[in-house]
């Protein structure tokens, strides 16, 4: 054929994880394939068998250093549903303190190492300019906000985890570590620094928004199916039911997540090593489903925390319900963390955040089968695990959050590839002047 | 200081990310390094393309960091161009070290992990193990110093943030990296009152004494027999050692060797009973290593015997 190019993007950067592009154009340009390559995988599902079962949650933060902890908390989660375990509700807060810290923090690095450098400098700005370490050059103020959010996070999740960086703490029947009183109180006289950080980076996020409306309204807005945890209905990233939403905005689903295997499938495709899930009743390529902040703030009817749920009021009445724009994502983000934010407040603010009474005496390893779901910064996570009666996991099926969005991240490019390659789409949006011009 | 920034480049093979996180965790001391950083390539962080770094000059970045373990064809393979590029080279963290957790697939044959992540699991069946435009897998992971010498090695998982800052000051400063050679118990607190253990306890029995020694309470803890770069923070958080920064220099030493000859002196108990109570000591003393002792060592050579 003639024409006919492959164009390769190696590596995917300013992402978590390992990737490269493979875009397939054929006459006229047209683009013919994306496909989004990931190229390695470390088989845990493999090696986790034959291990203590207690010793997973040890083992699987080491999926993705960036979320540990949301590894950590499935996976403990998980052993405790095959044991028939039920914690201390003490523990149960501090876990959910754990997995909002992270939650803050993951979403600061994302919004400001990863995503920023694009708004301050522009799309198609040199490699050289356009990054992280150059913002913290000419927006010091900026980056020192930045740092701070990601700093408060990542440290509360030390005091928790005991490291920040796959934890260790929480354990089969609660948690090894209770949160000193003198811990409580140093994060406390933090807040009122964090709630300005938080402000300023809302008003950021919003200028960035409204200056780069056209991309969010017209790149990449590419209709799937959404798929998140909800807690009655109100967001939630520790606890809750499964939630699908169609394409049109309908929640077809809502389930325990034990109920998993009626709903997930799963799609090995030839090109990548991070599989491709979806939900199985509609099947696949139709099932397609994505995962993380926008389809969480898709399929919940609401936010958990006041001023969160006022943010996803504004952003739904900029972008609607359910939002299809893959930009949108960083939106979400703001409004997660907004959530985030307000429930570190108020965990640190309850006398039982300080409770030693947060582990069981009593654990009996058992066989059994069992579900832990959390949500992970990037998606919905689900660890799936067995026991023998001994206590020794032999079998394990993980579905990590990337891999509910590989699929739609592919579906996505092919909408951005086909406006801007097909349409000439640059020339019919309009890009803002970059924040900082060199 | 340093006049011109100093370039460096940051490698990923298979990996978390994790190290790299803890980087960042340096925290406001990242706005008084990164200026000081010409960074070269850095797939997290700059959208340099791996064909800019294989057009470098040879040894033309002065220190590159290499995160992460061999298991495709392609991780070899920057591994090696980081090794052409860079003056200095850092295994940065325990899987670039030792081969990390992931060196625990060497448990299974190759086959098997391919079943159960593409060919058979409970939400598939009829898979195929994915091939296009993708790197060969290796059959078996072989630790990083298979393939590359290394100038320093910083182990961990991760290496701390302290440990990091303390490493980059001393390579922007040009001064001979110098670290504590102590153990975890070191570090550690709790009362030893040197008595032998009864009974190997499961870690989530009971309620620990949080002033004794875990070991002596019978939890196992690999403090003795690891590397205290962490300065402790697992046993200071009511945690057992599970020995992620490996063993005190000589680091290449045998890590799950020396713990378990630690357990035998600390519970000179009945075999029987220990290995009940121990019921999956290759995973509880190699966790980190297991590619670099000599049990993993014996077990790459017979997988490697099987290629040929």
């Amino acid at each position: 054929m003639t024409g006919v190019k492959t164009v390769r993007i190696d590596p995917v950067t300013r992402l978590e994880g390992h990737g490269s592009l493979t875009i397939k154009l054929g006459e006229g340009g047209k683009v013919k394939d994306i496909q989004f390559n990931v190229n390695s995988t470390r088989f845990f599902e493999q090696f986790l068998v034959g291990r203590q079962m207690e010793e997973a949650p040890r083992i699987a933060p080491r999926i993705c250093g960036i979320c540990p902890i949301p590894h950590h908390l499935a996976s403990v989660k998980a052993v405790e549903a095959a044991w028939d375990i039920k914690i201390p509700p003490a523990a149960v807060k501090l876990r959910r303190l754990l997995i909002e810290a992270k939650q803050l923090s993951s979403h600061m690095i994302h919004f400001y190492a990863l995503a920023a450098p694009d708004f301050v400098y522009g799309p198609t700005a040199d490699p050289s300019l356009r990054n992280v370490a150059q913002v913290l050059k000419d927006l010091p103020d900026v980056a020192v906000q930045a740092i701070k959010m990601m700093e408060f996070g990542q440290e509360l999740c030390r005091d928790i985890g005991a490291k920040a960086i796959h934890p260790v703490t929480a354990i089969p029947g609660g948690m090894l570590h209770s949160l000193p009183e003198d811990d409580r109180q140093k994060w406390l006289k933090q807040i009122p620094e964090l709630l300005d950080n938080l402000n300023k980076t809302v008003e950021l996020a919003k200028t960035v928004v409204n200056a780069y409306i056209d991309v969010v309204t017209k790149v990449a807005v590419t209709p799937t199916y959404y798929i998140g945890l909800a807690n009655n209905g109100e967001l939630d990233i520790y606890d809750g039911t499964i939630r699908v939403m169609d394409p049109e905005g309908k929640i077809v689903a809502d389930f325990e997540p034990k109920d998993y295997l009626q709903y997930y499938g799963e799609h090995i495709p030839n090109h990548s090593y991070a599989t491709h899930i979806y939900y199985k009743p509609a099947g696949y390529p139709d099932g397609i489903w994505r995962a993380n902040t926008l389809a969480r703030c898709n399929v919940a009817d609401k936010m958990a925390t006041p001023l969160a749920d006022a943010a996803l009021k504004e952003m739904r009445e900029l972008v609607g319900r359910p939002s299809h724009h893959t930009f949108a994502y960083h939106y979400a983000r703001i409004v997660e963390t907004v959530q985030a934010v307000e429930w570190i407040k108020t965990l640190l603010e309850d006398d039982d955040i300080v409770s030693t009474d947060v582990k069981l005496s009593d654990v009996e390893p058992k066989a059994g089968n069992g579900v832990g779901v959390v949500e992970a910064p990037r998606g919905i996570l689900l660890h799936n695990y067995e026991s023998d009666d001994k206590g020794m996991l032999t079998h394990a099926n993980l579905i990590v959050a990337t891999n509910n969005n590989i699929a739609g991240i592919e579906k996505s490019l092919m909408d951005a590839a086909k406006f801007i390659l097909e349409e000439n789409g640059l020339s019919q949006i309009n890009l803002p002047e970059p924040m900082v011009k060199h | 200081m340093v006049a011109d920034p100093v370039p460096v480049a940051m490698g990923q093979g298979s990996s978390c990310w994790g190290c790299f996180q803890s980087l960042v965790d340096i925290h406001l001391n990242l706005a008084t390094v990164l200026p000081l950083l010409d960074i070269k390539y850095w797939q997290a962080v700059v959208d340099y393309k791996l064909s800019d770094l294989e057009g470098y000059p040879d040894k033309s970045i002065v220190v590159g960091f290499f995160e992460g373990m061999a298991r495709t064809a392609e991780d070899i393979h920057l591994l090696k161009v980081m090794r052409e590029k860079c003056q200095i080279l850092i295994a940065f963290g325990s899987c670039s070290c030792f081969g990390g957790i992931p060196g625990l697939a060497n448990f299974y044959d190759i086959e098997e992990c391919l079943t159960t992540k593409f060919r058979e699991n409970k939400t598939f069946s009829g898979g195929k193990v994915p091939s296009e435009n993708l790197p060969a897998i290796e059959p078996v992971v072989r630790p990083n110093t298979d393939f590359v010498d290394f100038d320093i090695f910083l182990p961990g998982c991760p290496p701390t943030s302290k440990l990091i800052l303390t490493a980059v000051t001393a390579l922007l400063e040009g001064k001979e990296l110098e670290l504590p050679t102590h153990t975890v118990c070191h570090y550690c607190d709790r009362e030893k009152k040197e008595t032998p253990i009864p009974e190997i306890l499961r870690p989530f029995s009971g309620h620990a004494d949080p002033d004794r020694c875990l070991l002596e309470q019978g939890y196992i803890c690999l403090g003795s027999s690891t590397w205290g770069l962490c300065e402790g923070q697992c046993v200071s958080h009511g945690t057992t050692c599970r020995g992620c920064f490996g063993p005190p220099p000589p680091i290449m030493s045998d890590h799950g060797a020396a713990s378990m000859s630690m357990l035998g002196t600390y519970a000179p108990n009945d075999p029987e009973a220990l290995r009940i109570q121990v019921p999956d000591p290759l995973s509880m003393f190699y966790r980190f290593d297991y590619a670099t002792s000599h049990l993993g060592r014996m077990r790459i050579k017979r997988e490697e015997a099987k290629q040929h």
